[in-house]
């Protein structure tokens, strides 16, 4: 099996890493359950979807997450962090 | 097939986007209307998955998931679940194809290992047979 490239669009990048995905993007700030921003903002969501897929065509260092940032999104949520035990 | 521990299973994407086909995988308990919803009543999480067809309408789906707050998913699916961005980079010509299969599954567990070990295995699978996918966007909740 080869294997199928896989791009992560996570909101939790600290808590995603632990899975160690091969490529992510963080919007930052974005809250959990938008990934992809809010509802019905369609330009929003198409951007971040074209970040993410243009990242399978990048340099990348397998296991990095590249965080970018979406102003027209208009909130920050700080992200969920790995709670140490 | 086991997963190692440590390194990350980086595979190359070497092929144009315009001509790729794409699926999406979401932990963010998306399924259609008419499937068996994710059994959120088992404090140790659902290991099953949901497959979806290239023709999945976005009107046709919905979101079973009690660790997230969906209400911005429920109004609109794309915030988890890109298919109607998707078919418009499509037609656009800036990717070359929807894949003919896309998955959802409920990320909460407390089984990580039966997750790990086995739905993740399945769900790889179910991509690399019969999807015709070249990439997959991954999201969570």
């Amino acid at each position: 099996m080869r294997g199928t490239p896989t791009v992560l669009i996570t909101v939790s990048p600290e808590v995603s890493n632990q899975m160690r995905p091969p490529r992510a993007i963080y919007p930052n700030g974005f809250k959990i359950g938008n990934s992809l921003g809010k509802p019905n903002m369609i330009d929003l969501q198409r951007q971040v979807l074209i970040d993410a897929l243009t990242l399978l065509t990048q340099n990348t260092r397998p296991g990095s997450y590249k965080t970018i940032e979406y102003p027209q999104y208009g909130e920050f949520h700080e992200p969920p962090t790995v709670k140490k035990i | 097939m086991a997963f190692s521990r440590k390194c990350v299973p980086f595979t190359p994407f070497d092929m144009d986007l315009s001509k790729a086909t794409i699926a999406i995988v979401t932990a963010a308990g998306v399924h259609q209307k008419d499937q068996e919803a994710f059994n959120i009543a088992d404090e140790l999480g659902d290991l099953t998955y949901r497959l979806m067809g290239e023709d999945v309408e976005s009107s046709n789906l919905m979101v079973t998931h009690h660790h997230y707050e969906h209400e911005d998913a429920d109004s609109d699916i794309n915030v988890v679940f890109p298919i109607d961005r998707l078919r418009e980079l499509q037609a656009d010509g800036f990717i070359g194809g929807i894949a003919r299969k896309h998955i959802g599954y409920m990320g909460y567990t407390m089984r990580l290992k039966d997750m790990y070990e086995q739905t993740a295995v399945q769900i790889a699978n179910e991509i690399d047979k019969g999807s015709r996918a070249d990439a997959v966007i991954l999201t969570g909740g």
